[in-house]
């Protein structure tokens, strides 16, 4: 059987064999290390900070200190070491079962891949304030906005940014208000819309922002697209797994949260042998 | 900051089960410890006996779907598991494998780099539920007509429908050669034959089905749901990825190609 390929398609692909051609950067050897530009040995490394480093690989912007730091406590926004929570207790049962640290880290950390929480879910969040804010330039109100959003939800707000699965309210947004104020920064237009939407929300449904929808209008007004923050935050949760990783690691075998038989309610079919 | 003050955060007291559920498994313990199994059930069967008289094709499909596959079933599905048992050295997650093993990787993490790799949306089990819902929507159709309509509006790009689209630049010809075998077995295999028609119709533009695709439609007529069909591919082809990462780690370092400086070009 022939593949019906074209001779000019094959040649393309032949143009890159044994080759890589980067618009990143890469390693010469003797020579140094180069990322989007900068030479990182010389410029980069004790120059500059690690998250300055890191939002560049993610996203080709070498961004002033401010914002890195700002990136950075965003951070620790999302390092708890609580093992209840999914990512985390992956961590914390990969110590159980004595696995590397990086294994267990990483676990956790794909599992905040999620589209119910962590980052994911940013996402979505930066498409509704992005998109939010387009249409408030084409005078949206602002009421008009959430009202579309439950009309499309047939009669349920759902907007990723606002509402908080277990807990109502976010305690880490005041935290990152004060940080935004201290490294001095304004607040932007995808904010201030940001703030317009909470009140609205919480007049009718006493429901508020949640750190993502903090998140992606502030980062939507320092010029990231939707992709970048996702990229940025890739790792966001990873040391509150690592943290609840630690706590079982070195406890007994079998002696976090161990089950018995029953603890498992089995609702399947009754026992039924083979015909 | 905010225009109001801001309430102190509240948990919501959710109501959360007191026990984890499951359909798929009850574990009986020993008399004098509730923590030690002393016998299985899955989905109603104890695992003594389905040991003693099940393959272990029958055993997944069990697993997955709550019953014992039919023969018919039980044929295509392991027929399949062959047919997808290695996605080939070229294969990306393959290839991350043998980095993973030539680079002297723990072993035991060969398979979940692998496994992260052969989970995207290219060739890999993120295609396959987009494809379980295309061929589910469309099977209802002409699938001459489908083709036809497709390719009015394909751009010459890679894909023309989730599961179907060129390989290198033309027809995987491999994926082919399985549906044919495929197709060779005893039993309805409806959506299967719907994609074989909707393939054949595509293939002189140089466009024809995908192991995503082959995966997608078995997948379909066993009666998997759409969700679990990326997952299940992965599965399938986590025998092949591990093997080929366990066959480098016993290697030098210099066993696989590294691109050479000159080879390397940094543009601006």
């Amino acid at each position: 059987m022939l593949s019906k390929s074209k001779p000019q398609d094959i040649q393309a692909l032949d143009n890159n064999r044994n080759i890589i051609r980067s618009k990143t950067g890469g390693w010469r050897v003797g020579e140094g290390v180069y990322s989007h530009g900068y030479s990182m040995l010389e410029e980069l490394v004790g120059e500059k900070s690690y998250f300055q480093i890191m939002i560049l690989n993610a996203t080709g912007k070498l961004v002033e200190r401010r914002l890195a730091d700002w990136v950075e406590a965003i951070y620790g926004c999302l390092s708890w070491p609580d093992p209840r929570i999914w990512c985390n207790q992956i961590g914390a049962l990969a110590g159980e079962a004595k696995t590397t640290a990086v294994a267990g880290t990483l676990a956790g950390t794909l599992a905040a891949d999620s589209k119910m929480y962590g980052m994911y879910t940013l996402l979505a969040g930066m498409d509704f304030i992005q998109s939010a804010y387009k249409k408030s330039l084409d005078k949206t109100t602002v009421a008009e906005i959430v009202d579309q959003n439950i009309k499309e939800n047939k009669g349920r707000l759902k907007i990723m940014g606002y509402v908080r699965p277990i807990a109502k309210g976010d305690e880490r947004i005041e935290v990152m208000e004060r940080v935004t104020k201290k490294l001095g920064f304004d607040i932007g237009p995808h904010l201030k819309l940001a703030y317009e939407i909470e009140q609205i929300i919480n007049s009718r449904l006493q429901e508020n922002m949640n750190i993502n929808g903090y998140i992606s209008a502030f980062l939507s007004d320092q010029g990231f697209t939707k992709d970048e923050v996702y990229q940025l935050l890739s790792t966001w949760v990873m040391s509150g797994v690592t943290a609840c990783y630690l706590e079982t690691l070195h406890k007994p075998n079998d002696s976090f949260l161990p089950l018995r038989c029953d603890d498992i309610e089995y609702k399947g079919a009754d026992k039924r042998s083979i015909d | 900051m905010s225009e109001y003050t801001r309430e102190k955060a509240q948990s919501r007291n959710h109501a959360f089960s007191k026990k984890t559920t499951t359909r798929i498994w009850k574990e009986t313990p020993c008399d004098d410890n509730p923590y030690i199994t002393e016998s299985v059930l899955c989905h109603g069967y104890d695992l003594y006996e389905l040991m003693n008289k099940c393959s272990f094709s029958d055993m997944f499909y069990l697993l997955f779907r709550g019953e014992l596959p039919k023969p018919n079933d039980s044929k295509l599905l392991e027929t399949l598991m062959i047919a997808l048992i290695n996605p080939g050295p070229r294969h990306p997650a393959t290839r991350a494998a043998m980095n993973a093993g030539v680079g002297k990787t723990m072993p035991v993490h060969i398979l979940p780099i692998a496994m992260s790799v052969m989970g995207g949306d290219y060739l890999g089990g993120g295609e396959i539920e987009p494809a379980m819902h295309f061929l589910r929507k469309q099977q209802k159709n002409d699938p001459i007509t489908v083709a036809n309509t497709l390719l009015n509006d394909y751009n010459n790009g890679d894909s023309i429908a989730p599961g179907f689209g060129k390989r290198f630049g033309g027809i995987d010809v491999m994926s082919q050669h399985i549906i044919e075998q495929l197709l060779l077995l005893e039993g309805s295999k409806p959506i299967l034959e719907w994609a074989e028609q909707f393939a054949k119709a595509l293939q002189s533009n140089g466009i024809g089905w995908l192991t995503t695709g082959v995966a997608a439609a078995v997948f379909c007529d066993l009666g998997f749901q759409p969700k679990s069909g990326g997952v299940l591919f992965q599965l399938l082809s986590a025998p092949g990825l591990a093997a080929h990462g366990l066959e480098l780690g016993y290697e030098r370092i210099t066993a696989m190609p590294y691109i050479s400086d000159e080879d390397y070009v940094i543009e601006k």
